[in-house]
């Protein structure tokens, strides 16, 4: 063997045998049946996390799964704070992703005011953008006074009546025959299918109205001539009013008038309950009447815990910093069996009454129909604490997992046919030389996986499609390399001349051509964002290697051969 | 036994340039037409880009496309855009796209539900959701232009630094006419522009460069043999017809894997896959046609190599 090959040789060995040794737990994890998974998870839990952990991922496109991304509303924040809020807000994210068991979230900020959240194999993606979509600001307010309250609905009330009196009689006969009209001309409402069905539905119930007033004019069966507000509201107690799940179009198209708007004193607002309940085998939402001033911030509170009263019942127990327990007291002290709403996105998560002064330790006693699940999420998000700031969903990507499986299947097909036909063509075409640079290019293929998994990077669908690409161009090195020794060969020159002349020749070609790609892939890797990232490292490596074994192993090959008379070529 | 594909040649490929400008001017003027329409938002643009939410999913039976229209007039989105996707496993999968308002991003959701509901006996598989604010997808835009033009800059620099000026300015115009193209041709079949899509396109620009540098390298290399003006164009055109099949050959294989993506990747990677062949193609012919006749066209209007004959 000429000299200075066995170092070169070995270090070909070394490199495929260490990208193997990366490739193992790939190859390990991806080839164990579903029994033996369960079987590794029960007896070596840590070693089944290892593996996971060192395998290749998946990218949401091939798992399935979730990505959101979401925007600190950083507008009502002075500077420190909001740099401040983004950082809070990651935090609290991650705490709340924490709580899915999700095997590998991803939660990044992106630029100044932006967090990436990526849940693969997430089942149920629904509950889980509530939970983080929905990042809620938390607030403690004061409900007003039952007679107050009952004020306003009469005087809303009074303005609503005179307001469809004044309507009917400017009413030529034609609406007495289109009621349906009439109704969205009083409520200005373009569809007219929801009041139909609201009518419908109204018509069946007339058991929860304590005024039956729909009877009046034909002109609007479902909305009471008289009263028309208080008539569906049901007072629940002291605490606001239920009203059935159906009339709420109704209640919310009435309170959103302008004209009952103006009547609504500024220090007060209505708002809706979060959770619909059952009274009486009816489904009803709740209403309030809250005080605006925010009476305790949500970021006093450090802990929140979910767990069953006396009577089996979920409930949160909860826990406020020592400056928000002062505060916390003073307000309870002063109210005592009054209600305080938790208010979380403004909507009432509950309104329980204060039984007694509380500083830093309370309990929330959730609604009649809540499950130990709905104490669990609240307890989430009260733990994790308020966010400094709203927060939006501006990006929400879901991928199902036979989607995912699908992808998968057709990536590796596709990656299998491409190389069988580029491994035949190069045989055929080149011969004996063709069958050496297809060798060199299994091992580029072996190379690149193993760099990927050192790197941990994220196989995504786009980096199949990347690595099929690789392939092909990888091809191209070896291509210049044999075409130009054979024009070589054909000029006359003797065997070891012409592999030394094309290979000088073509590998400054080489360089430049790789080099220029992989500039392209940088700059894809830069602006891309998550599946094309992907693509862009399967495109920066595969070509930075397929520079490497072109140059380097069919080198290596190729010098041993040079003492031959006639090449295979 | 020895396979040639391509023999010695001598082809004439500088004589034709008068047709390939003009062949390439069209192109180019597509393109710019194209890229024009499409920051406008006229033609189809991926929701990446110009906000929405995309509803993909499948049916367990048969449905009309004019009753998930219905469906979805109900729950307010008269305006949705309902496609049958035909090629996937399941036969009824459609896919439904509204137009983003704001940063609006819970609309997937109610599209889903809303299908739910009104068909109660159909049961429907949501396979993905995309949905992307309108803001979102405006800085999308910017940042992937941004993305265009280092790339295309970052090139120049390179080819300049390793050739010279002129061929680094006309290797960037061949690549430039490369993407819009490209874009043109898209624009013409109506293919929607994802980021897949324009990810695409920046690999062949990348990959057409090589194409192009791995001519001027041997176009470099016989220049030092050539010493007489005349010879200039001589020297050119050997140059490409000596590359002529490393070049062939590198775009089958190239080629060959594209097309296995094509047909065996599915339908995610379809328009993709397309893409790139029609990129491979430009970029060939872009080689042979754009790029080094405008080096030569440059050398004969104001010679900078050959002061004297």
């Amino acid at each position: 063997m000429p000299q200075g090959q066995s170092w070169k040789i070995g270090l070909i060995v070394f490199l495929f045998l260490g990208s193997l040794w990366y490739l193992y737990p790939t190859i390990k994890l991806y080839t164990m049946s579903e029994t033996e998974r369960t079987d590794m998870a029960k007896i070596d839990p840590q070693g089944w996390i290892d593996l996971q952990h060192k395998a290749m991922k998946l990218g949401l496109d091939l798992k399935g799964g979730m990505r959101l991304v979401l925007q600190v509303d950083r507008s009502k924040l002075n500077p420190d704070e909001a740099t401040d809020a983004v950082d809070r807000a990651k935090e609290i994210l991650r705490n709340r992703v924490d709580q899915f068991g999700v095997a590998e979230p991803v939660i990044a900020v992106q630029g100044a005011d932006r967090i990436v959240v990526e849940l693969p194999g997430i089942d149920d993606p629904e509950r889980a953008q509530e939970l983080i979509g929905q990042t809620a600001q938390l607030e403690f307010k004061l409900l007003e006074s039952p007679e107050t309250s009952k004020l306003l609905v009469d005087r809303i009330d009074r303005a609503l009546e005179a307001a469809s009196g004044v309507d009917t009689t400017s009413k030529s006969a034609d609406t007495a025959s289109k009621p349906k009209e009439a109704v969205d001309q009083l409520f200005g409402k373009k569809d007219s299918t929801d009041t139909a069905h609201t009518q419908s539905q109204l018509a069946q119930n007339s058991s929860d109205t304590t005024h039956p007033g729909d009877t009046g004019a034909v002109l609007a069966p479902q909305i009471p001539k008289e009263s028309p507000l208080s008539s569906l509201l049901d007072p629940a107690g002291d605490i606001g009013w239920s009203v059935n799940k159906d009339e709420g179009i109704l209640v919310r198209s009435m309170l959103a008038r302008p004209d009952v708007q103006k009547l609504i004193p500024p220090d007060v607002a209505f708002a809706w309950g979060t959770r619909p309940q059952f009274v009486g085998g009816m489904q009803t939402e709740r209403l309030y009447l809250l005080k605006k001033p925010v009476e305790l911030e949500g970021k006093y509170l450090t802990d929140a815990k979910p767990s069953f009263d006396q009577f089996r019942k979920p409930i949160v127990n909860f826990q406020l910093t020592r400056e928000g327990g002062r505060k916390f007291a003073r307000l309870t002290g002063a109210n005592i069996h009054k209600p305080l709403a938790i208010v979380l996105d403004g909507r009432v998560e509950s309104a329980p009454e204060i039984q007694s002064r509380i500083s830093d330790r309370g309990q929330i006693t959730m609604g009649g129909t809540a499950t130990y699940e709905n104490a669990n999420d609240l307890a989430i998000v009260l733990r994790a604490g308020a966010l400094p700031a709203p927060v939006n969903v501006i990006e929400n990507n879901v991928i199902g997992p036979s989607l995912g499986q699908d992808s998968i299947h057709r990536g590796v097909l596709s990656v299998i046919i491409g190389t069988l036909a580029v491994i035949l063509i190069m045989g055929f075409y080149y011969q004996l030389s063709g069958v050496i640079a297809d060798f060199a290019l299994l091992l580029n293929g072996i190379y690149l996986l193993g760099v990927m998994s050192i790197l941990h990077a994220t196989l995504t669908m786009p980096g199949l499609a990347g690595i099929v690409l690789t392939l092909g161009m990888a091809v191209d090195s070896n291509v210049l390399i044999f075409e130009r020794i054979r024009e070589e060969l054909r000029a006359g020159k003797t065997v070891r001349h012409a592999i030394d002349a094309g290979y000088s020749h073509a590998i400054v070609a080489i360089v430049d051509s790789h080099v220029t790609a992989m500039i392209t892939a940088l700059a894809l890797f830069i602006f891309g964002t998550g599946p094309i990232k992907g693509f862009a490292v399967t495109l920066f490596w595969g070509v930075g290697i397929s520079l490497f074994t072109a140059v380097v192993i069919t080198k290596t090959v190729f010098d041993l051969r040079k003492s031959y008379q006639t090449l295979s070529i | 036994m020895k396979m040639r594909i391509i023999g010695d040649t001598h082809f004439d490929f500088l004589s034709k340039r008068k047709i390939a400008f003009t062949c390439s001017g069209i192109l180019v003027a597509i393109g710019l037409f194209a890229v024009v329409m499409l920051t406008l938002g006229k033609g189809n643009v991926g929701i990446q880009f110009t906000g929405g939410t995309s509803v993909e999913g499948y049916f367990a039976q048969p449905v009309d496309v004019g009753q998930i229209r219905q469906a979805l007039s109900q729950a307010g989105y008269a305006d949705a855009e309902i496609v049958q996707i035909t090629g996937r496993t399941q036969p009824y999968t459609f896919l439904v796209q509204v137009k983003a308002e704001g940063d609006a991003t819970q609309k997937a959701q109610s599209v889903v539900s809303a299908l739910k509901q009104y068909f109660p006996n159909n049961a429907f598989t949501t396979d993905s959701i995309h949905e992307v604010g309108s803001a979102v997808g405006k800085t999308l835009q910017s940042q992937t232009r941004w993305a265009v033009i280092i790339s295309l800059i970052g090139i120049m620099i390179y080819i300049t630094v390793r050739f010279d000026f002129r061929f680094g300015v006309a290797a960037t115009i061949a690549t430039f006419h490369d993407v819009l193209a490209m874009m043109g041709i898209f624009y013409l079949l109506r293919i929607e522009i994802t980021i897949l899509v324009v990810s695409a396109v920046l690999t062949i620009a990348g990959w057409s460069l090589t194409d192009t540098v791995i001519v001027y390298d041997r176009i470099r290399e016989n220049l030092k043999k050539f010493h007489r003006k005349a010879d200039f164009p001589l020297a050119v055109n050997n140059s490409i017809n000596e590359v002529l099949a490393r070049t062939i050959m590198t775009g089958i294989t190239t080629l060959v894997t594209v097309v296995a993506l094509l047909i065996f990747g599915g339908p995610v990677l379809r328009d993709f896959s397309f893409a790139l062949i029609v990129g491979i193609t430009i970029g060939t012919y872009s080689s042979w046609f754009v790029a080094s006749p405008i080096y030569v066209e440059w050398e004969n209007r104001s010679p900078k190599r050959y002061r004297s004959s």
